[in-house]
This record gives structure tokens, sequence and C-alpha cells, in this order.
């Protein structure tokens, strides 16, 4: 196992844009876990003059917001619900997409029918205006929005499951594994799946990056969870202000940029260390 | 060709169906229903009238039922009745659905045309500084949510420089008859649609790099220019042609996401399309035109998907022989 992680290591670190994307994920997640450490008040707190510029005054580094709420302390709270949203989407959509994509790809025939209708179905409708609607309907709170971003979001995992299981359906370990009598659910999950993963792992992990745009644009729009500090909900109150203050709306713009550019650099590392077939086209 | 084109629309039949069970449902999950929302917003407290109002919308009718006559109502293009505009919610959305197509259109536009030109300039001057460039805007504007860049668009080029207009669709009180008005709207149609289109363009532009450096190690390609034919003729006729299927997948693939985008761009523009009404709609829990929105909204995304496969027949006589 060593060797192989070792392997997989030197080949993800040959693509030098992942590394620096890597390390820019750590980054984001550090100041995420640090952040009751480091502001360990509330961060919707009132704490000085309003719209003070950034790097003016030493104890608001990235300046106050028309409430005179430190922008600093907003951007670290922020990343918290951003990974975790972002996280609990991805894990959400991906169990949705390899259940529905092994089903259709391993029982074939009316199934494989329905669930792939069933997948288009979802990905006719416009994804964020279904998001709208179901935080519209069941509530502004996190555990909807990830829900409902989740249940966009799931589409292409489930078609790309289904063609790598396809593939895989009809080798000959999996004949073996029907002749020793093994049930459905244990080849699907325990001996196809295991084969199917790596380049669904690459799809997750861009699914990530996607749903913390979509998280972002949710809390942007004022629908989102009004009682956790969001990136996007503070780019949507410091709209009022770009005449005077557009920091308010850029710095926490460059901090979704920079969270999801490098999580699609990590993903593109991903995909030609696992994938090292496809990695010269 | 003609059962071709018949056979690809009946496939929306279904689809739309299930998108009116699968809303009804959500409707119907909710607390609170849409008739407590309407008789609170109005006030209307006495027990009789509430009955009354009860059996004028139907509510008290059993849930199949009430499902039954939704689709049958849906069917005959009677979207139900918004009480908020005081207008059936079909003409409502009928009234604000053109100036949402102008901005996708026009978004896509943009994407096509900037991507385009960006990917085919990327693999003609392959692994050199222009492709390089081009490359790294492609990865940020992959990345930037297209309502941030709106908003610093506006911060750029409408408050500090004075370029376009901060907002809306037309400029008020001023009229200039038909050529003046359509210029009018273009000037306003300029930052929400490449906001929207950026990044389209970023995607479209990576595919087209790539699917175009795929396309030139082709024999076919050898052969052209083999023929003496002159490089331009080469990359635009016989190269990108070729390479332009993929991007017609993906922009199939993404209209919905698209007119999704609208939404929020809508918003940051204040651009009076149905994105603009289903944010009013969502805040005021006005469920029919929650409903409306989504079901023309898919119905729209259907029926262009079944366009662009039909754009394929065109761009691609190989698939017709299948």
């Amino acid at each position: 196992m060593l060797p192989r992680t070792i392997d997989f290591a030197r080949r993800f670190a040959r693509n030098r844009a992942a590394v620096v994307g890597l390390l820019l994920v750590i980054l984001v997640i550090g100041i995420a876990l640090a952040a009751p450490w480091i502001y360990p008040r509330n961060p919707l707190r009132i704490v000085g003059r309003p719209e003070i510029w950034p790097f003016v005054n030493s104890r608001f580094p990235l300046g106050t917001d028309s409430l005179g709420r430190d922008i600093a302390a907003m951007i670290a709270y922020g990343a918290r619900t951003t990974l975790l949203i972002g996280l609990c989407a991805s894990i959400t959509a991906t169990l949705i997409g390899i259940t529905v994509g092994a089903a259709a790809a391993y029982f074939g025939g009316w199934i494989d029918e329905m669930l792939m209708r069933f997948t288009e179905l979802f990905q006719t409708i416009p994804n964020l205006i279904f998001v709208l609607t179901i935080v519209a309907i069941l509530g502004q709170k996190l555990e909807y929005v990830t829900i409902a971003v989740g249940v966009v979001t799931w589409t292409p995992i489930a078609r790309l499951t289904r063609a790598e299981f396809l593939s895989l359906r009809d080798r000959e370990f999996v004949q073996a594994c029907r002749a020793m009598g093994m049930s459905n659910l244990r080849i699907m999950f325990g001996e196809i799946l295991p084969n199917a993963l790596p380049p669904v792992i690459v799809l997750s992990s861009l699914v990530i990056a996607g749903a913390v745009l979509f998280e972002s644009a949710v809390s942007f729009l004022g629908l989102g969870d009004p009682n956790v500090s969001s990136w996007g909900r503070l780019i949507g109150d410091g709209r009022t202000l770009i005449r005077t203050s557009w920091y308010i709306c850029a710095v926490p713009g460059l901090a979704i940029m920079l969270t999801v550019l490098a999580l699609n650099l990590v993903g593109d590392g991903l995909n030609d260390a696992l994938n090292p077939k496809l990695r010269d086209r | 060709m003609r059962r071709i084109v018949l056979r690809r629309l009946a496939q929306i039949i279904p689809l739309v169906l299930a998108v009116i069970v699968l809303n009804f449902v959500l409707i119907h999950l909710a607390p609170g229903s849409l008739f407590d929302v309407m008789t609170s917003e109005q006030q209307i407290t006495d027990p009789a009238m509430l009955d009354q109002l009860r059996h004028t919308y139907g509510v008290d009718q059993p849930t199949g039922v009430q499902l039954a006559k939704y689709i049958w109502s849906v069917m005959r293009l009677d979207l139900g009745f918004s009480y908020r505009q005081n207008a059936p919610v079909l003409d409502v959305i009928m009234d604000q659905l053109p100036a949402t197509l102008i901005l996708m259109l026009a978004a896509i536009a943009v994407a096509l045309v900037i991507g385009m030109t960006a990917g085919v300039l990327a693999s003609v001057r392959v692994n050199t500084i222009w492709d390089n460039l081009i490359s790294l805007a492609a990865v940020f504007f992959f990345a930037a949510p297209s309502f941030w860049l709106g908003i610093m668009m506006v911060v750029l080029f409408s408050v500090k420089l004075g370029w376009f207009p901060v907002g809306g669709m037309r400029t008020i009180g001023v009229n200039n008859g038909v050529i003046g008005d359509a210029l009018d709207v273009m000037h306003h149609l300029v930052l929400p649609a490449t906001a929207l289109g950026l990044f389209y363009a970023a995607t479209y532009a990576r595919v087209m790099r790539a699917s175009m450096l795929e396309v030139f190690r082709l024999d076919f390609v050898r052969t052209a220019r083999a023929k003496g034919l002159s490089r331009a003729r080469v990359v635009l006729v016989h190269v990108m042609r070729n390479a332009l299927l993929p991007i017609v997948t993906l922009l199939g693939l993404q209209l919905g996401t698209i007119l999704g985008g609208s939404v929020v761009i809508e918003s940051v523009f204040s651009w009076p399309g149905i994105g603009s009404l289903l944010f009013d709609s969502v805040m005021s829990r006005n469920f029919p035109m929650v409903l409306g929105v989504l079901v023309l909204g898919s119905l729209l995304v259907a029926v262009a998907n079944a366009a662009v496969d039909l754009a394929y027949l065109r761009l691609d006589p190989r698939i017709r022989a299948r």
C-alpha cells in the first residue's frame, strides 16, 4: 500500500498547478478550523466603525462592513460554511449518483431505462431555479441548502458511474463472482465499485467546487441561512454600497474565486494521478 | 427527417409531466400551504369567507384530485392565477420571458464568440505565451461566481468609468423610435450578458482547444494540407467544423444552468426577466408562480435540447446515417 501511495503522490506532484491548488485548499481548511480560536466571539457581532477600508486599521485587516462587523472574522467563519456545504453536498450528490448509475448499468433493461429518464428529468430542470424552489419551500436552513445543492448536482456522477459499470459489468472477474454465488449488492459495491471509483472521485472533487458556487449564489440572493456567516451573503449585503465601499463585495468574491480555483486545480491533479492513461491528452 | 423531429419532440411530453408531478409533490411538502399565505397576506379572518375561498381555489379537495386537475389545466396552458399580480400566471411569465430570452441568447453568443476564438487561438499557437495566457484566463473565469463578476464590472465600467448603465433594461423616459430603443437595450445588455457568458466562455475555450488539438492529428487534416489549402482554410473550415461537436453537446447540457444563472444576474442588474419574477415569488411564497416558472423553464430547456439534438444532424451528417 505504501509504495502505491508514494507513487500516487509523485504523480500528483508532477502537476505544479495541482500542488498550488492543494496548498490553497489546505490553507482554507486551516482558516476554517482555526476560526473559533482566532475570533472567539460571534463573527456577526458589531465591533467597530462601519466602512473601514482594508489595510487602514490594523485591528481590522480586511476592514469592516456597512454595519461595522469585522470582514476578516466573517471570511474566516464563512470558510467553515462554504467548505461544510461544499463537502456535504458533494457527498450527497456522489451517493445518489453512484446508487442510480450503478443500479442502472448493473440491472439494465427497464430499470436502466427508468433511471436514465429520471436522470434526464433532473438534467432538464433548470438547477438554480430548482434549488431556490426547494429552499423556499423547506425553509432557509443550512441542511436544506446542502440537500438542495446535492440534489441538482448528482446527474453527471450517475452518468459517469453508469458508463464505468457498463464497461466492467461483463468482465471475467465479475462473472467469477456471479459463479461463486455472490449477492448482487456485494458484486456491485464490493467488486465493481472499487474499480469504477477513481474517475468518480475526480468528478466528486469537481462537484465540491460547483457546490461552493451554488451555495454562494443562494446566499447572495439572501436565501441562505441567516444565522451563519457566508461569503455569498457578505457580497449580497455589500451590494448596496458599491459606489463608496466596493471592497465589501470584492474581498469575499476573491475568497470564493480562490477556493473554487484551488478545488478545480486539485481535481485536475487527481485526474492526472488517478487516470495516468489520460494524462497526455 | 420529419419522423426524427417528431419523435424527438414527443420525448419532451413525459419529461414535462414528471416536472409537474415533482413540483406538485414539493409544494405539498411545504409547511404552511399556499392558502395560508394568501389569506394571511390579505388579512382574511372570517371563517365563512375562508370556506368560500377554500372552495373557490379547490383546496378542500383530496390531493389526488388536485394533482389531476393541475396536470389537466397545465395541459391547456392554464398555470393558475397569481393573487399577487392579480393576473393569470402564464400572462405574467410571458410578459417577462422575452427579457430573459434576450439575456440568455446574448450570454450564449458572448460565450460562443469569446470561447471559440480563444480556443482556436490557443490551439493554433499551442504551448506559446498566448496559449498559456488563454488557459490562465479560462481557469480564473471558470472559478469566479458570475454575480460577483457582474458587480465588479459595474464598479469598474459603470461607477468609475461611466461607460455602461448600472442596471435595468431601458433608459426611462426616452423615446428614440425602434432602432434607438434596440440600441438602448443593447447598451444595457453588454454588462449582464458578459458577466453571465464569461463562465461558459471559459469552458468552451478549454473544450475547443482540446478538441481542435485532437482533430489536428487526424489524417484528413494532413490531406487537406497536402492539397495545398491555405492554413486559414484548413483551420476554419476543416478542423473547426469537426471540433465544434463537443461545444454543441456542452451547450445543450448547459442550457438549464444558463437559465438558472440568469436568475442571479437579473437580480444583480435589476433586469426585468423571469429571474426577478421568480425571486419575488420565492420571497412572497407565491407558489403558483414558482411552479409556473419551473414548468415553463423546464419546457424551455427540453425544447432547446431537442433543437440542439437536431442541430447535430445538420453539423454532422454521419449521425443521420445511423
